[in-house]
């Protein structure tokens, strides 16, 4: 049943290679006003920022393109359901112009396509540093200024503003860079509940503070806002809140066709939690406290760039079969930072692992480590790490006692070092220990390559440095510009596409007027 | 009566994951009434003694009542952080399940009281 005065909320991925069917199912199986999806993880940024470098058209999620080829952008242009979704990545212009020519060749050519960015502040660290300011890490304290050279990415995390203002123009599709979780949800509230009407009315700018856009006669609205925030917070990780990565994995039904989530989320900011119907997994008061402290610091502070966030009096309630009820979170007004995530190069890694069977594996095990490390005692700046999965390798040292004796052991070696011939060196010394070491050493796959190191270096910028330089684009075919600029081109485009459909009859017409459709499909900017 | 000894999974559920060099573990009462045996049990001092090897910095515990749970944060427990790990288990996935096998000790007669499955 479907409740009038909530809107509807999917999730549909917890991050970049999550299951790529997953946004298909809810659009096939349910009724949403919005779907999101978030495919940026801490270092995914730097990744993406690398590939653009060497690529203009890259460094944007392109999983993205692969469910919306296999049926998605059709089901959103059919269903009228909007994708809010932070997959422009480093790119988000490359991503929307993917986007846009995949829906033209659906014949949904006024699409329209809003891109946000601005929340790369590389550009601006330089003259933050040059002021004379210290920018220092948000946990460590270290100085941003020691490892300024070897920075591949800095991006702030933007908060709903902006993709509310975006909906608001009319956006059918919304492509992010960097902007925060939970804000896909919350941006997607924003403009289902008015509030981003209001602030255009009112002038507010996209970067205002949010609670400011709220109805004059709601008393709590930054309560209303952490509610939404704490449902976005719930669903962005997907099907970690309907069964998956559950204590209860013996249990949870089905888990091969888990359901992924959908947020009926309220205007008072309470909200239920459920998932598509006829699918597998479960949504009960476990599932979702499990989710609901998932990566989070203080609960009486969970910060993001719309509210703080308090979770700490949270009540969840069962309210139906896999339906719960999310009330009672409270809200304090946002900080004057902003968090900006960023990553530096830091020196070269690899990983190799080998298996070993018993009697003694263990035994077997520490010797055939202890002979690679006698192998490469001449490296001077590799540190080799060696965990012996099977024997304990998940225990922390105050569990020890619980390892048992295996009968087979998997020996598994990462190793780190500023220079990639070490890497390459240890790299080369793990196969031939099947000939050499200990007797039944198995199992040595392709030499690992050395793959560059990026630390994340996250630190606090103030809003009023990155707020301006907050954008929406609007991308759109020239065709429907041209309709914009002026209704009465409407006549003519028929006459056009009657031609290219072949009426009158004439190859020769048919084929302009099919090359003209072509060139009306080309994308078009406006801010 | 005295005390019994059980792992901690008999009273409570929970998930781990990493933000940066941090790992926190959300650990949640089976029963909202088993809650004061969670707070009792799993103190920082508790945590930074099994986890000696693994986190090198700061361990805090907060209290979410509302669901009868804590969040317990580990600073310094990813080898410098997720990215640059050494360690197979980069975002400490494994954490929240692996101190669930951890040995707690309850009071005998309120445990009784409240219902926890006793060990035979």
């Amino acid at each position: 049943m479907r409740d009038e005065g909530v809107t509807r909320i999917g999730g549909a991925g917890g991050f970049w290679g999550d299951q790529v069917f997953a946004p298909i199912d809810l659009l096939v199986g349910a009724d949403l006003d919005y779907l999101t999806m978030d495919y940026l993880a801490e270092v995914t940024m730097s990744i993406l920022a690398k590939q653009m470098a060497r690529d203009p058209q890259k460094g944007w999620a392109t999983d993205l393109l692969d469910w919306l080829r296999a049926g998605g952008i059709s089901l959103l242009h059919e269903k009228k359901t909007r994708l809010v979704t932070n997959a422009g990545g480093a790119n988000p212009h490359a991503c929307a112009e993917a986007v846009l020519a995949l829906a033209c060749e659906i014949g949904w050519v006024d699409c329209r396509i809003a891109m946000v960015s601005g929340d790369d502040v590389l550009p601006l660290i330089d003259d933050v540093l040059g002021g004379g300011k210290a920018v220092e890490h948000m946990d460590s304290g270290d100085s941003l200024f020691n490892v300024r050279s070897d920075i591949v990415s800095a991006n702030a995390y933007l908060g709903a503003g902006a993709i509310a203002h975006a909906l608001e123009k009319g956006a059918d599709i919304v492509i992010t860079g960097r902007v925060a979780d939970a804000s896909l949800i919350v941006g997607s509230m924003l403009h289902s509940e008015g509030w981003a009407t209001r602030s255009l009315d009112k002038g507010k700018a996209v970067f205002s503070l949010v609670e400011e856009w709220a109805p004059d006669d709601l008393k709590n609205p930054l309560d209303v806002l952490a509610g939404w925030t704490l449902a976005g917070h719930l669903i962005e990780c997907g099907a970690q809140v309907t069964g998956g990565n559950s204590s209860d994995w013996e249990v949870i039904p089905n888990l091969a066709d888990v359901g992924y989530p959908i947020a009926e989320i309220s205007r008072n900011g309470d909200s239920i939690i459920t998932k598509l119907e006829g699918t597998g997994g479960s949504v009960s008061r476990r599932t979702v406290a499990e989710q609901m402290l998932y990566e989070i610091g203080d609960p009486t502070s969970y910060m993001t760039p719309d509210v703080i966030v308090d979770l700490s009096k949270t009540k969840l309630k069962k309210a139906g079969k896999n339906r719960i009820k999310v009330s009672g979170t409270k809200g304090r007004a946002a900080p004057p930072t902003l968090k900006v995530s960023s990553n530096y190069r830091d020196g070269w890694f690899t990983a190799g692992d080998l298996v070993i069977p018993g009697p003694d594996a263990r035994g077997r095990a520490e010797k055939t480590d202890l002979i690679l490390r006698e192998r490469l005692s001449d490296l001077e700046g590799i540190e080799i790490f060696t965990e012996f999965f099977g024997a304990g390798a998940s225990l922390p040292i105050g569990l020890q006692h619980l390892a048992t004796d295996p009968s087979e052991i998997i020996i598994r070696w990462a190793a780190k070092s500023q220079m990639r011939s070490e890497i390459i060196e240890f790299s080369r010394s793990i196969a031939p220990l099947v000939l050499t070491g200990p007797a039944g050493v198995a199992g040595y796959s392709a030499r690992g390559r050395p793959r560059e190191q990026l630390r994340f270096f996250p630190f606090l910028l103030q809003r009023e440095l990155v707020e301006p330089r907050i954008q929406i684009t609007m991308m759109q075919t020239l065709r429907l510009r041209l309709k914009e600029m002026d209704s009465r081109i409407d006549g003519v485009l028929t006459r056009i596409q009657k031609m290219a459909d072949g009426e009158p009859e004439g190859l020769w017409r048919r084929r302009v007027a099919r090359r003209v459709l072509r060139r009306l499909e080309r994308p078009q900017v406006k801010n | 009566m005295g005390v019994i000894r059980t792992q901690l999974s008999t009273i409570a559920h929970g998930r781990s994951g990493d933000k940066g060099d941090l790992v926190n573990i959300g650990l949640i009462a089976h029963r909202m009434e088993w809650f004061p045996f969670l707070e009792k049990c799993v103190t920082a001092e508790w945590l930074k003694e099994i986890f000696a090897d693994m986190v090198t910095g700061e361990v805090e515990i907060h209290s979410v009542p509302g669901i009868g749970g804590l969040n317990c944060i580990m600073q310094g427990a990813l080898q410098g952080g997720g990215t640059i790990a050494l360690r197979k288990d980069a975002q400490g996935k494994m954490m929240g399940q692996v101190i669930l096998q951890a040995e707690i000790e309850l009071d005998e007669a309120e445990a009784k009281k409240l219902g926890v499955p006793i060990p035979s």
